[in-house]
């Protein structure tokens, strides 16, 4: 069933990327002034150049305050053993997609979950009621409940900073040069150079999200997410829980 | 279909957003009403708590508009080693550190660093949106430890008032003294704990009186007072100045002997500084192949970020293509790389095998650089295009019995008439002729000999140190070899082969991984194979590290000597000096029987704080009145020391014990004074790269925030500095006061306060050469140097302290990376010879045994001080498993206290081999219990693929007793421990005591007296 419906999908979207350039240009004309460039946010990560430090890791959570039981982003450190091959690592850096088709924006009763006009989902804190069927929704894992504003909570793509012209903690941190962030309505910008030059997977491509973090080097094995033997980090103490699967 | 392949073209957002109007169009209104209805919520409805932004760049223009509640401020990170140049951004009105990233002039945290010539403006703009390839270019970082450890400025169980123990020591029971309390103490002594009278330092302070009676060689009763250091965090030139030139003592050590000093001597041997031990990293950007063992770039080392992103750019960007020799799979390998990083498992300990055994192959297929090694001499070497030599050519005296055995022959053997000294540096060494011996010449020699020649002593038996070398490669079989180390003769060849494949772009590096019983003779074997490639100096080959501006002597300010500064003498605390020297040796001597010495000598290591543990508790050779423990933990760090730490604890045995430092770890717990100390970014510094960058660095630490140590009575943070100025100006020492630090024209200034030192040591950083640029008012104010503006031009001269601003404003000085290379060759080259045969090994004998080691690179079995075979005392029957340590990317032996690094990583679970988990019935998350001949632990084991055959590893980094971990009580209050900083376990407290040693001392190798904590015999049970 599974198969079917990925294989399905999977021709709709190979079918529909070249109409839809034009259906989302359309679209951004509409919301910009005349001739005003409007930046469409979105992260390549090169796994080839990951060094799982976890730079970002903590910067996100310095930057963000993420309270202790959650992280909007994390990078997943698994040791892959494929037959007949010496076991490899892969450090997989996890976080919001920003889908352009985000899961988590239609079951939100209040509409607090929006797309931004930088391509951000973002949670409007005012309107959130907590109810978490967002974080229910995401296929990624990549939301909270945050038990300190009691709201949903997760990776902004770090809207503070990019509007002050600044780049996301996670990726002015990144000590590979793994996470690479920018425009990719700009042809010129690294991340569209990034996209042209490389083949590029994205997670969970059966879930048809159309996300706007991309990967270079990414296996068939862990684009869903966690198949294969899971990160090999132990357990937190017991006094800190874990938010469900969360990132 | 799980690729998205180049069809995504630019406009992959674009595309993406139209698939979604074919399966949901409710959504899609949906998002257009969040959109562009109008109701756009405020931002900081959608942020959650996100801090505000530093600064705001205009991504056209550049233009950076401060945040005026938070400050950038360009200093120094102490996370680890490293010491990397980062930004700290501060909340001003809370005196908070918010967040660390990179200081984008910093070769440490951004590749490439922006020219220094940059205003403070400009390298904010760099990192933004507006700078080069939309800041992605200079991104400057901190690792995931250097986001972190700003924590530990908060940390609840710092100390902030010096502390005096309550009870016997290690009670974990303190009180609250007052600085002048602590200072009148230590020096003064007295009954000070009620268990009888302490010498204070200003009795111990005796320049007149022996260490030791009848034996001179030891120096005065001054050296009784013994520094023990962590690493220099670019504040030991004030320690040096005060143990060694005020107070007289000689005995300062740091912490190398138990963290990579296996692979320091090794290389050192090779660079012929045993002592300073030069030591080379290979040119990541521009090499072909490397071969890492025992070294993990990107998971560990030493510049970490750097190493990291550099090997990282290489095997996506570049050519590189590389190696991962290790027991253990880590970081360093990269499976989206492919082909272009592989692991390839190797037993604990053994790396010499492998190195002498691609040696063999080398010699056997003629795959050494013949130009390059032929030149006897720099001038040689320079008339061919070299750019540094060797001693392969030099004949080395082999003769049994000759008192020169092991010693390179010199024109003075041969009754040449020389100019100066016999043996000195005018005597030439020889090479081999048709004529017979020659002195070494401008142009090549015979890279093998061997045969006798007549000297002024009659014939002796001489070869080629190269000869010598072959010999010694060949001394095992290629299957012996491979069976030592576990690699097989194919893939043993097919390195070698690789590796000479290459021309000079190929490297071979090393690090803690040569912490193992064979670990000297494993170093120098694996530097070996880069000086028979000839790489040194070349481009994409190995380079040196590019050096300083230094601080301590410069243009404006002598802060490396002073009136009436004291020369410190004696043989050192660790041994690591011929015991030749020794009254004991001469008086065995004269009895007919010199070996074996009462302990081991280590005349071909530096200072060796694993043996001074020895020292400390044996009283060999002599017994310490005080120890001062400087933001370092031995009792932790140490492989077996809990075996002897007991002895420590006694007062009988080292009377008084000192702690400098920030927090309680294991070894400040057992001291008798606690002095607090600053933290990270509230402490001033100077360091420099100790490899990894091509050219000069001096990174600049100052306080960036308040210090949070409480103040003495005069007004002042209380700290490292304020300590020792106080003790010297009560004992009345050299070198403190308001006469202390001349200038160029001899004019003498104050050194009352840390500032009077460190603000003129920027001086000197920045005059050095061209000197700086001024700082502007503007680049003053973005950086926050505003905050020691004050403290600048009250101690400067006028013309000065806009040039120390500078530093400060920067993080440092940096030469621009186009300084990197002339041509093919790095601007800053090695220049004095590699040693193939290093006639300080080649000559010395074994104290404990009387027997020699070869001159050259080696592989022998591990071995205790008698010289008997470990795997004699405790055999692979007994022990069939090999444990070993590797290090964590997140936490080291002090980084514990950052809670954010534990949120990652809670523990350390045992790692076991899938084979070997089979075998024992283990599963992950099984209890296991491992067991060596010196200690016992249990923890949860996880199974792994990569892991070497009969091998369990354990990450570094946990287990901790200190910083919390256990109660701390003070004045009364207990602060319970933290069973979070006390999770997993620790490799150290399963390591030997060397069974052959009369007086206890820890298993160390033989050559580096370095401590052993990999492969280490063991074994495993399951036990839940």
């Amino acid at each position: 069933m599974d198969t079917t419906r990925r294989g399905f999908l999977g021709a709709i979207g190979q079918v529909t990327i070249g109409a839809a350039a034009s259906v989302a240009g359309a679209g951004q004309s509409a919301s910009a002034a005349e001739g005003e460039h409007v930046p469409h946010w979105g992260m390549v990560v090169d796994l080839r150049k990951c060094i799982g430090c976890q730079a970002c890791t903590v910067a996100c959570i310095m930057e963000n305050a993420v309270p202790e039981d959650a992280f909007r982003t994390h990078v997943s450190v698994y040791e892959l053993v494929k037959d007949g091959k010496d076991p490899a690592m892969v450090m997989l850096p996890r976080l919001c997609n920003h889908c352009d088709d985000p899961p988590c924006l239609p079951v939100c009763p209040v509409e607090a979950t929006f797309k931004a006009e930088n391509g951000e989902v973002l949670v409007d804190a005012s309107k959130c009621v907590g109810c978490a069927y967002c974080v229910q929704a995401c296929p990624y894992d990549a939301r909270f409940i945050n038990h300190e504003t009691q709201v949903a909570d997760k990776c902004t793509f770090c809207f503070h900073r990019t509007q002050a012209g600044l780049l996301p903690a996670c990726v002015e941190t990144c000590v590979g040069g793994a996470r690479n962030f920018g425009d990719l309505n700009d042809p010129e910008s690294e991340v569209s150079k990034m996209l042209r030059d490389n083949e590029v997977s994205v997670l969970r491509p059966e879930m048809h999200t159309n996300p706007n973090v991309y990967y270079i080097g990414l296996d068939d094995v862990l684009d869903g997410r966690v198949a294969g033997e899971a990160a090999y980090h132990p357990e937190m103490a017991a006094s800190v829980q874990h938010h469900g699967e969360g990132l | 279909m799980t690729k998205r392949r180049n069809i995504l073209k630019g406009v992959a957002a674009a595309g993406a957003l139209g698939t979604f109007g074919v399966g949901y169009t409710e959504t899609v209104q949906k998002l257009a009403r969040g959109k562009w209805s109008g109701k756009k919520p405020r931002d900081e409805h959608v942020v959650g708590n996100s801090i505000p932004a530093e600064y705001s760049v205009d991504p056209v223009t550049g233009d950076v508009t401060p945040n005026p509640d938070q400050a950038i401020s360009y200093t120094m990170c102490n996370g680890c080693t490293t010491m990397c140049g980062v930004r700290v951004r501060v909340d001003k009105a809370n005196n908070k550190v918010l967040r660390v990233s990179g200081n984008p002039y910093s070769a440490m945290s951004t590749d490439p660093f922006i020219p220094y010539e940059s205003s403070v403006a400009e390298s904010f703009a760099a990192m933004a949106q507006a700078g080069t390839g939309q800041g992605l270019t200079n991104r400057s970082t901190a690792c995931g430890r250097g986001n972190a450890v700003l924590q530990q400025v908060d940390n609840p169980r710092r100390v902030l008032k010096p502390l005096k123990r309550v009870g016997p020591r290690g009670s974990g029971k303190w009180e609250t003294i007052s600085f002048e309390q602590l200072i009148e103490e230590v020096t003064e002594g007295g009954d000070l704990f009620g268990e009888g009278r302490v010498a204070g330092l200003r009795e111990i302070r005796d320049l007149d009186t022996l260490a030791v009676e009848g034996a001179p060689e030891f120096g005065p009763r001054a050296n009784r007072l013994v520094w023990m250091n962590c690493v220099d965090d670019g504040r030991d030139n004030f320690v040096l100045r005060w143990l060694k030139q005020s107070f007289g003592s000689n005995n300062f050590t740091r912490h190398g002997s138990y963290c990579g000093g296996a692979y320091r001597s090794g290389s050192g041997a090779m660079f012929g500084d045993v002592k300073a031990m030069p030591h080379a990293k290979p040119d990541f950007s521009n090499a072909e192949f490397v071969i890492f063992a025992g070294t993990a770039p990107g998971n560990a080392g030493n510049p970490f970020k750097r190493v990291g992103n550099l090997v990282a750019k290489a095997r996506v960007d570049g050519d590189l293509k590389y190696v991962v020799i290790d027991p253990v799979l880590n970081h360093a390998q990269n499976g989206p790389s492919g082909e272009r990083s592989r692991w390839i498992p190797i037993k604990p300990g053994t790396d010499g095998a492998l190195a002498m055994a691609m040696m063999q192959w080398m010699f056997a297929n003629d795959r050494i650089n013949h130009a390059y090694l032929a030149q006897p001499s720099m001038a040689a070497a320079e008339a061919v295009g070299e750019t540094s030599w060797t001693n392969a050519t030099h004949l080395v005296i082999v003769e049994e019995g000759h008192p020169r055995y092991g010693k390179l022959l010199r024109g003075s053997d041969m009754g040449l008439a020389i100019e100066g000294d016999a043996y000195s540096e005018t005597d030439p060494f020889m090479i081999a002729s048709d004529t017979g011996p020659v002195p070494a010449g401008n142009s090549a020699a015979p890279l093998f000999h061997e045969g006798r020649t007549e000297t002024q002593n009659g014939p002796v038996a001489v070869k080629t140190s190269l000869t010598l070398l072959r010999e010694e490669a060949d001394r095992l079989s290629m299957d012996d070899y491979a069976a030592a180390c576990g690699i097989p003769v194919a893939t043993i060849e097919e390195l070698a082969r690789e590796f000479t494949s290459h021309g000079r772009k190929a490297a071979v590096n090393s690090h803690g991984g040569m912490m193992n019983g064979s670990g000297f003779g494993n170093a120098y074997a694996l530097m070996m194979l880069n000086t028979l490639i000839g790489n040194l100096n070349w481009k994409g080959g190995t380079m040196i590290a590019g050096g300083w501006f230094p601080d301590n002597k410069g243009p404006a300010y002598d802060l490396a000597s002073f009136p009436g500064a004291v020369k410190a003498k004696g043989l050192p605390y660790g041994r690591n000096a011929p015991y030749e020297k020794t009254t004991e040796f001469k008086t065995k001597k004269a009895a007919g029987k010199p070996y074996p010495a009462d302990g081991p000598w280590y005349p071909n290591a530096p200072g060796l704080a694993t043996e001074w543990i020895s020292s400390l508790v044996n009283h060999y050779p002599y017994g310490a009145e005080a120890l001062i423990f400087r933001n370092t933990n031995p009792v932790y760090g140490i492989p077996g020391i809990a075996h002897v730490v007991d002895r420590l604890k006694d007062p009988e045995v080292v009377p008084l014990i000192i702690s400098i430092d920030p927090f309680i770890n294991e070894s400040t717990a057992i001291s008798d004074y606690i002095v607090p100390d600053s933290v990270m970014y509230e402490t001033w510094g100077f360091s420099k790269p100790w490899g990894g960058v091509a050219t000069k660095a001096t990174t600049a630490r100052w306080p960036v925030i308040e210090p949070k140590m409480e103040k003495n009575a005069e007004g002042e943070r209380i700290g490292m500095e304020t300590f020792l100025i106080a003790v010297a100006k009560r004992i009345g020492l050299p070198g403190f006061g308001d006469k202390a630090i001349p200038d160029a024209e001899g004019n003498l200034h104050p050194l009352n306060r840390a500032e009077d030192w460190f603000i003129r040591g920027a001086v000197n950083v920045a005059m050095i050469g061209k000197p700086v640029a001024d700082a502007t008012d503007e680049d003053i104010a973005l950086s926050n140097v505003t905050r020691i503006l004050d403290d600048l031009k009250a101690t400067l001269k006028p013309d000065e302290w806009r040039k120390a601003a500078t530093v400060y404003a920067k993080g440092g000085r940096y030469e621009n990376i186009t300084r990197s290379y002339q041509g093919d060759k790095a601007t800053y080259a090695f220049s004095e010879p590699m040693m193939v045969w290093n006639e300080g090994l080649g000559s010395f004998r074994r104290a404990t045994t009387g027997t020699r080691l070869p001159g050259t690179p080696y592989w022998r079995e591990a071995e205790f001080a008698d010289g008997s075979k470990v795997s004699e005392h405790f055999t692979p029957k007994d022990w069939p498993l090999k444990v070993m340590s590797f290090k964590s990317p997140l936490q080291n032996s002090y980084s514990v206290g950052s809670p954010a690094l534990l949120r990652i990583v809670a523990s350390n679970p045992v790692i076991v081999g899938t084979a070997l988990a089979r075998e024992h019935g283990i599963a992950t998350g099984d209890m296991i219990r491992l067991t060596t001949p010196g200690g016992t632990l249990e923890s949860v084991a996880v199974v792994r693929n990569g892991i070497a055959p009969d091998t369990v590893a354990i990450e570094h980094g946990f287990g901790h007793k200190g910083f919390g971990a256990q109660d701390i009580t003070i004045d009364g209050h207990t602060t319970p421990g933290d069973t979070r900083l006390a999770a997993g376990v620790l490799l150290n407290d399963l390591g030997i005591i060397d069974p052959t040693r009369s007086r206890p001392g820890v298993w160390v190798d033989p050559v580096s007296g370095t401590a052993v904590r990999q492969g280490l015999p063991a074994r495993i049970e399951r036990i839940a």
